[in-house]
């Protein structure tokens, strides 16, 4: 597992723990509208960038170096 | 309920039903110019589609401000829906949110480096502007029910009857602002596709999809404020209803008006504002 997969994992298990806590544990309504307001967005985008299609191998050099890369 | 099981539930329904309703916008725009366009779910497939699709990262790109920008955009849409539909707190955090919204359209264009989301950037500041009448529809508001808090308004509305009719003037600045959020919409000036998709244009793959998924609830949230603000309660069929008709209602327009010149587009939402304000004191 690469560097960007542990974060996102990291972040992901996180940001559900959390939400979960908040579902189960009933915490105080500052708390809860916190947790939301910090992790709903963060589950959304580490869970999709978990899941989003990846470059093979071979094609990890393609994706970096891009044919057009300034302006 | 649990406060996070009606946060996660109105979230969910807000994604939902606003991604229906930019399909219709757009299916009904299509019908307008005698094309079939797409099925009314493609907004939903088109956002799915993008969600597991590679994500390649332009060098250009400021990181990691580039998807910071992206989440922020999904905080302050997450806020609205906390801020409206689950607590019915100060109208203000609402309104104030749309104004958070050019921001993160500046930012999102100048974090990508590329000369289109530069220029949508710069078109987000020119055209803030036109969130005048945002604070006139504000203060329209507070004069005439004495108060800025949405349950407020809600319960003012269920003894005196709906804003709509005592206020229209303002109901009518805060359709001119739905308009100016609406994709191909005569103000649309920051994603028009003369620059590309804008702001948006160096966010694809995944972070295209996060950013489809914050604007269906950007429609919803918009809708949802106009139905309370200026109707009151209502049943939900009610409000799907009322939804749908101001989507066909600005699908209309965005079908027969072309993107107008920033200048043209900025100058028309100020005279729409004046002339509210104008007419709003004299009503009073």
């Amino acid at each position: 597992m690469n560097k960007k997969s542990t974060i996102n994992s990291s972040v992901f298990i996180i940001s559900v723990s959390f939400i979960v806590y908040a579902l189960i544990f009933n915490p105080p309504e500052w708390m809860v509208i916190g947790i939301s307001i910090a992790f709903i967005p963060l589950s959304i985008l580490s869970f999709g960038l978990l899941i989003m299609a990846k470059a093979r191998k071979e094609e990890e050099e393609d994706r970096i170096r891009e044919p057009f890369i300034g302006y | 309920m649990n406060l996070m099981a009606d946060i996660l539930l109105n979230v969910l329904t807000a994604f939902l039903v606003g991604s229906m309703l930019l399909g219709l916008h757009r299916k009904v725009v299509a019908r307008i110019q005698m094309r079939p366009g797409p099925p009314i779910i493609q907004h939903l497939l088109h956002l799915l589609k993008f969600y597991i699709k590679e994500s390649s990262f332009p060098k250009t790109a400021t990181m990691p401000f580039y998807i910071g920008i992206a989440i922020i955009f999904m905080v302050i849409w997450v806020s609205a829906v906390i801020a409206g539909p689950v607590t019915q707190g100060p109208l203000l955090i609402t309104f104030g949110i749309y104004a958070i919204h050019k921001i993160v359209e500046h930012n999102a264009g100048s974090s990508s480096g590329s000369p289109y989301g530069k220029l949508s950037c710069v078109r987000a500041v020119f055209s803030a502007a036109g969130e005048m009448p945002l604070f006139a529809v504000f203060i329209i508001i507070y004069y005439r029910t004495g108060t800025v808090t949405i349950s407020e308004i809600i319960h003012y509305q269920s003894i005196n009857g709906s804003l709509l009719y005592t206020a229209p003037l303002a109901a009518f600045m805060y359709f001119i602002l739905i308009l100016s959020k609406a994709q191909y919409a005569p103000f649309a000036v920051t994603e028009s596709t003369d620059i590309v998709s804008g702001y948006k244009t160096e966010h694809f793959g995944m972070l295209r999809g996060y950013f489809m998924i914050a604007d269906s609830i950007m429609w919803y949230m918009l809708l949802w404020s106009f139905l309370m603000v200026f109707i009151g309660t209502m049943s939900p069929i009610l409000y799907i209803i009322g939804m749908v008709g101001i989507t066909v209602g600005v699908a209309f327009i965005s079908a027969i008006t072309p993107v107008l010149n920033p200048n043209h587009s900025v100058a028309l939402q100020i005279i729409f504002a004046v002339t509210g304000i104008t007419g709003s004191i004299l009503f009073i």
